[in-house]
């Protein structure tokens, strides 16, 4: 047993001073980085099949969160085996600090996830509905609905962006509106300056009313009038701000995300999950976030970079093909492909791409597709172009 | 930090044949192993951060061995899809699910998986207690479900244990009649001791006979180190009963507390109500592989099971001989009379970078928690436990 260890932690120098000198394509390439086998048929995503279906980052969480992952690992492995009772504070001080906020200010979650129902629970009952818009992320409205606290949908505006007069509307008396900005799955955006009015006005008209701004697709906005709430957050005990590692930093596959806001607000988020950090988050998401965070700032904006350019090209082919996709600021678009997504989904993934499930009501009409690589938009488009020539079964009915 | 993890891949990609002590710091680096070493010990004493080269960590109950390489081999086969949801990764979370369903001739709608069985104890607790339904467990026991309990305002009643330190079987009947959820915590942590299958048996059907509502959640979190031949697992009790959920985790025996990977198995009805509480993608893509790979690996559990028996008839021995009693130990931890109160016990040892268990009421005059390390690390503790048991510094009585 000893010396097998002990070979595995000279693979992992070997392997690590690898990565080291080449490029990131080391961690893509499955044979490349592999150190024993992986049954192969037991692929949820088969090799060659492109999976454009869950908004997650091609790349993955890149080099330094990788090799942070297997430091956690520790000597022998050994610390994987160790509950971890520092680490959750560890990247709380850098989130903090990266904000420049207190740490008071931070909570963490196993992914974003455990924030959005944290905050569903703790501020949605029976008599404080929770409001969100048609469609959004379901995560509070299905935990909602678990609890038994009513829920209000509010349509979207013709843009499909939120409609803040209707949502405002619809938050007097709200115990908690979830703001999904951009939204998943339309991919709009709404300007941090009309977000800002918003809260001020939720505030004004509903003052008991808490809103969850969702900032999970952050990194990729492009719009010049785009801000953080994380500063109104930690201000106004009436409004968090959520943020995921899963998207820009590539780490959906470890689950950890937090939410930013004022003390007592995070208090209470805190207490609800026990000090969530320690008891659902592993410490591999742990070491591999503090690493991430800790990345300079071109990291990001590389990653957002990369992101434009294959969504810049994705939504030129589809507008060239009249087919429109709403204005995308996120890691993934929302088009309408003039037929039903199941019909357009199931022919596509027979040729190998993967696109996401429905979102009703735009169901018979929109279909949300992830950006990849380049590369793999360039293939996809190839598949979209034959499956889209075919004229709709409903119409040829 | 970058620069210093560089310098960690360079000494591991040059220095192959550095002995491992050397290996250890060059692995956390010496920087990152400083900042942690300062972080020192949460408001319950339990130390932050990973051990410190030199330090014996006996505080939480873990398996000193880390996951088997069988596992460490999957997690780093995931390092390609950790930009990938669980559910889309390889094999999948259901995977997981399904591998376990099979382990025990179940279906998977009989098993939910938990971010720890921490998960499963703690929605438990939300989904089956009330202010009208209250908990019942044993004192001291595992305090997860009786602290979240206390927070939401439910009745708790605890169960002393009884002479022998073990939950106390009759009163826990008596207490579990209206309550919501009864948990019963086999072996028990902190006390370490077990009850017989037969017992746990005739203690399900009681309590189904006089409180037919109340659910009973056997936590058999180190089913794995159980050694006593009248101890038996109550899954197959649970499959076949109403409202029995057994809890399982891969924190003990599998090595993987920092994983975060638990489950519970029961029957369909009874685990719908788990099941809807589960928090959606729970379980990392790196945890779900780990513990298939796991599963698949019987041998390495047996071989964990043999390596902990030996270490703990060593430190029981140990102990004895210092006059000071351990329970009879079924799991990788002792519950040891030191007969002084455990802060000052713990107190010194650490000193000399043996950390031993945090204070467990209503035992925290005279008894300590140890759990069970490497040999080598026991011997080292025993050492220090026998300078610190042995000083005339007897604290008897003092003010705490």
């Amino acid at each position: 047993m000893a010396l097998t260890r002990r070979r595995f932690v000279q693979t992992v120098g070997l392997g690590a001073a690898g990565a080291a000198a080449g490029s990131f394509i080391g961690a893509r390439g499955r044979e490349n980085f592999i150190w024993s086998a992986i049954e192969p048929t037991l692929h949820a995503i088969p090799p060659g099949v492109i999976c454009l279906a869950s908004n997650e980052n091609p790349m993955g969480p890149g080099k330094t969160v990788l090799d942070a992952v297997r430091t956690a690992m520790g000597p022998e492995a050994r610390f994987a085996g160790r509950y971890d009772f520092g680490g959750g504070g560890t990247l709380i001080e850098l989130i903090a600090q990266k904000f420049g906020v207190k740490t008071e200010n931070v909570v963490l979650g196993c992914g974003s996830t455990q924030i959005l129902r944290s905050a569903t629970q703790l501020f949605t009952a029976k008599d404080k509905p929770l409001v969100g818009t048609i469609p959004t992320y379901e995560e509070c409205a299905g935990y909602a609905e678990m609890m038994g606290s009513p829920v209000r949908g509010v349509s979207l505006d013709s843009e499909f962006r939120i409609d803040l007069d209707k949502m405002a509307g619809a938050a007097k008396g709200a115990g908690l509106i979830f703001y999904c900005n951009p939204n998943n799955p339309t991919a709009t955006y709404v300007g941090a300056k009309a977000t800002r009015e918003f809260l001020a006005k939720v505030n004004s008209e509903s003052p008991e009313t808490t809103i969850l701004v969702d900032e999970a697709y952050f990194d990729y906005v492009t719009n010049p009038d785009h801000d953080t709430h994380v500063p109104i957050a930690v201000e106004n005990p009436r409004v968090i701000v959520a943020r995921t590692f899963s998207k820009a930093y590539g780490m959906a596959g470890l689950r950890i995300g937090y939410a930013i806001g004022h003390k007592d607000t995070i208090k209470k988020m805190a207490e609800w999950d026990a000090g969530s950090g320690l008891s659902s988050i592993n410490v591999l998401a742990l070491r591999g976030a503090i690493a991430a965070i800790q990345q300079p700032a071109s990291y990001v904006a590389d990653e957002r970079a990369r992101n434009t350019a294959v969504r810049d090209f994705a939504m030129k082919w589809f507008a060239e093909r009249g087919m429109k996709p709403t204005d995308a600021q996120a890691n993934f678009m929302f088009v309408n492909i003039g037929r039903p997504a199941k019909e357009f989904r199931e022919a596509s993934k027979a040729k190998s791409i993967l696109v996401a499930r429905d979102f009703p009501p735009f169901e018979k009409t929109h279909c949300r597709i992830s950006f990849g690589t380049m590369d793999e938009m360039k293939k996809a488009v190839a598949v979209f172009d034959e499956v889209l020539k075919k004229k709709p079964a409903a119409a040829a009915a | 930090m970058s620069v210093s993890r560089r310098g960690f891949l360079q000494v591991f990609g040059t220095d192959r044949s550095a002995p491992l002590a050397g290996a250890f710091i060059a692995a956390r680096g010496l920087e990152a192993h400083l900042a942690e070493a300062r972080q020192g010990f949460d408001k319950t004493g339990r130390p932050l951060g990973p051990p410190m080269p030199g330090e014996v960590r006996i505080s939480s109950n873990e398996n000193p061995l880390g996951p088997g390489k069988t596992a460490l081999d999957a997690i780093l086969g995931k390092f390609p899809e950790a930009g990938r949801y669980p559910f889309n990764a390889t094999p999948l979370d259901s995977d997981l699910v399904a591998a376990i369903a099979k382990k025990y001739g179940a279906k998977p709608e009989n098993v939910v998986m938990g971010a720890g069985s921490q998960e499963i104890l703690r929605n438990a607790v939300i989904e089956l207690t009330s202010p009208a339904l209250p908990l019942t467990t044993g004192f001291p026991s595992y305090e997860s479900p009786t602290n979240l309990a206390k927070q939401l305002g439910h009745p708790v009643r605890e169960v002393k244990v009884d002479s022998e330190l073990r939950l106390d079987v009759e009163p826990m009947i008596a207490a579990a009649k209206g309550a919501g959820l009864v948990f019963f915590n086999n072996p028990n942590n902190p006390t370490a001791t077990v009850h017989g299958a037969k017992t746990v048996t005739d203690f399900v059907e009681r309590v189904r006979k006089s409180s037919p509502d109340t659910v009973i959640l056997i936590d058999e979190a180190y089913h794995d180190y159980v050694t006593d031949p009248s101890y038996g697992t109550m899954i197959p009790l649970a499959l076949a009963t109403p409202n029995v959920i057994v809890a399982r985790t891969f924190s003990k025996a599998y090595g993987m507390a920092g994983l975060r990977i638990g489950y519970g198995i029961g029957q369909a009805d009874t685990m719908k109500r788990l099941a809807k509480r589960k928090m959606p993608y729970n379980v990392s893509t790196f945890s779900v592989a780990a513990a298939i790979a796991s599963l698949g690996d019987q041998a390495h559990i047996d071989a964990e099971r043999a390596r902990n028996t030996e270490v703990r008839a060593y430190t029981m021995k140990a102990l004895e001989d210092l006059g000071c009693k351990p329970t009879a130990s079924q799991a990788n931890f002792l519950f040891v009379d030191i007969h002084r109160p455990t802060k000052d016990f713990r107190e010194a040892c650490a000193k000399s970078l043996v950390m031993v268990g945090r204070d467990f009421p209503p035992f925290e005059k005279t008894h300590a928690r140890i759990s069970v390390g490497t040999m080598d690390e026991m011997v080292k503790a025993t050492e220090v436990f026998r300078s610190v048991l042995r000083a005339t510094t007897s604290t008897n009585g003092r003010q705490q």
